[in-house]
């Protein structure tokens, strides 16, 4: 299940990266959040060229605990376990959560939604298994000369990468 | 009950749900690069407020730090107690083995990283690591190891009684019970609703197993936020546990990570996300904390120092030794301390 998952995410964004290299001109190096140094301050939702900005949450589900309570999707408190909006920490209800098998249930970006605001990855990073995080997707960002996002994150969490190789994707892999 | 914290920038922003939403409609796909924006507020509209969780109210605090020690060996990561009060230390693939007053005694090598450990009566000590148990007899040497038949086995908690050893694998959400020479007795923990078992729950690698003092096991069962009791043949026979986020409870994808018992049956439980060591009475019901999350580094409270994802990197482990007292490691620091319970106020 759990792979299936995975390899529909992953041949999503393969997709997107196909066309990286019209935008990428002569650079071939695009801009990309580094997750592990993100400390989800928030101004990627905010400091963007674009609104709704370029940055996207990821889910990777590999890394994901299929939890009920799940910190990356509920207020710290919540009334319930359930989808009421009053409930979830996204400000937009850009992530879905379905029920698996007892007591499992999956989490997933409405990637249209998702504004980049990183609180669901702070929850998710903090108290669960961080498997959501920030990504800029390159089928959105215009490849800025100067990323806005980048000149302002307190984290320096951004930087220029191989246009061949444009996302830094959290991994178990990279755990182990 | 709650009310959803307040935004203070969100009118600056114009970014509530409601209106995010409607001004959403169709606008990804005809994004377009806008002028360049005004400097952004460094204050976030979004802001993820927990900063008073990792705060611990002075009146839950039962006990003060009696001596610390910094490891002499890196990657410090699991704690026990042996016989005379010695205490057991794991750093990486080494065992530091210290008395009670925290004097270096020797060391053991082990093969591999070791991600939990137990030491018998008689000094012998079964170490986990990642798909095998090794077994040291009182001198040091390295018995033949276990031979424990390939099944993705992730063993992250280690427990030993008269007759038994019993090891938690965690990648399995299961418990194993071995006898002293490695032979398989039986699996404790599986979801079996003959026996009405629910099933162990662990979404990530952090499964615990202790023996206590009333014979039976105790078992985290992290996922489900609660320490379940089964018999040594498999029976389960009770659980305490409540998720919260408050102090009295356990929150996040999995907690407790780690158990340890006191000799009169209550439970030192130990957490990650919010980093804490409480202490919680035979039955289950809160008493108090052992070590708040303020108290642990910045580095534990994000995760930040632990780019681990074996099992062996928990954060925070307990045990507990004859003279009632607590001993804490801290991974992020690589640092023992001995927890001692705060003397009664002198009454006047
Ligand atoms: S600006 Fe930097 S630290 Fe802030 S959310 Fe974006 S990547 Fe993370
Ligand atoms: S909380 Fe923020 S980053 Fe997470 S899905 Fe919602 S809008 Fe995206
Ligand atoms: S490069 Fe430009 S469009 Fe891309 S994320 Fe940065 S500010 Fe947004």
């Amino acid at each position: 299940m759990r792979e299936t998952a995975r390899t529909a995410a992953m041949a999503g964004l393969g997709v997107l990266v196909g066309g990286i290299a019209l935008k990428t001109g002569a650079s071939h190096t695009v801009w990309q959040i580094d997750p592990y140094k993100c400390s989800w301050c928030g101004l990627c939702a905010t400091a963007c060229v674009l609104q709704p900005s370029a940055v996207k949450c990821v889910q990777i589900y590999p890394m994901c605990g299929y939890c009920k309570l799940c910190t990356g999707y509920f207020e710290p408190e919540p009334n319930a376990l359930n989808t009421a909006a009053e409930n979830q920490l996204c400000p937009t209800g850009a992530i879905k959560r379905r029920a698996l098998e007892d007591p499992y249930f999956e989490y997933s970006i409405e990637e249209e939604l998702c504004i980049g605001c990183a609180k669901c990855v702070k929850g998710c990073t903090l108290f669960g298994n961080g498997s959501f995080h920030l990504q800029i997707r390159h089928d959105r960002c215009v490849n800025c000369n100067e990323c806005s996002i980048a000149v302002v994150c307190p984290a320096q969490a951004i930087s220029r990468v191989p246009a061949d190789q444009p996302y830094k994707f959290k991994s178990r892999e990279h755990h182990a | 009950m709650k009310q959803p914290p307040p935004q203070p920038h969100e009118s600056a922003i114009a970014l509530t749900r409601r209106g995010f939403l409607g001004a959403l409609a169709g606008s990804a796909a005809t994004a377009t690069v806008g002028a360049a924006p005004a400097p952004p507020s460094r204050s976030n509209p979004y802001e993820y407020k927990v900063d008073h969780l990792f705060k611990t109210d002075p009146k839950h605090l039962l006990y003060d730090t009696h001596g610390t020690l910094r490891l002499p060996v890196s990657d410090g990561r699991r704690v026990a107690v042996g016989p005379e009060n010695q205490i057991w230390v794991s750093a990486g693939k080494t065992l530091l083995i210290f008395t009670s007053g925290l004097e270096k005694l020797r060391e053991i090598q082990a093969l591999d990283v070791i991600r939990a450990l137990a030491v018998d009566a008689d000094g012998t000590v079964y170490v986990a690591v990642k798909d095998h148990v090794e077994v040291f007899d009182p001198q040091g040497r390295r018995r033949e190891p276990w031979n424990i038949p390939a099944a993705n086995t992730w063993f992250t908690g280690i427990a030993v009684a008269e007759k038994d050893v019993f090891a938690a694998d965690a990648r399995n959400r299961v418990v194993l019970r071995y006898d002293k020479s490695g032979r398989l007795l039986g699996r404790l923990g599986e979801k079996d609703t003959s026996r009405k078992i629910p099933g162990l729950i662990v979404p990530s690698p952090f499964l615990d197993v202790e023996v206590a003092p009333d014979g039976l096991l105790r078992v985290t069962n992290p996922g489900r936020h609660l320490v379940e009791t089964y018999t040594f043949d498999g029976s389960l026979v009770g659980s305490w546990g409540k998720t919260s986020m408050g102090v009295e409870g356990f929150c996040g994808c999995c907690n407790p990570i780690n158990i340890a018992m006191l000799s009169d049956g209550r439970c030192i439980t130990c957490e990650k996300g919010i980093p804490r060591v409480k202490r919680y009475s035979a039955k289950g019901e809160f008493e108090g904390v052992v070590v708040g999350p303020e108290s642990f580094p910045e580095g534990l409270r994000t995760g930040a120092v632990f780019n681990k994802w074996d099992g062996s990197m928990a954060g925070v482990d307990a045990a507990t030794d004859r003279q009632g007292r607590v001993l804490v490691l801290d991974q992020a620091s690589n640092t023992l301390r001995i927890m001692v319970p705060k003397k009664p106020a002198a009454t006047t």
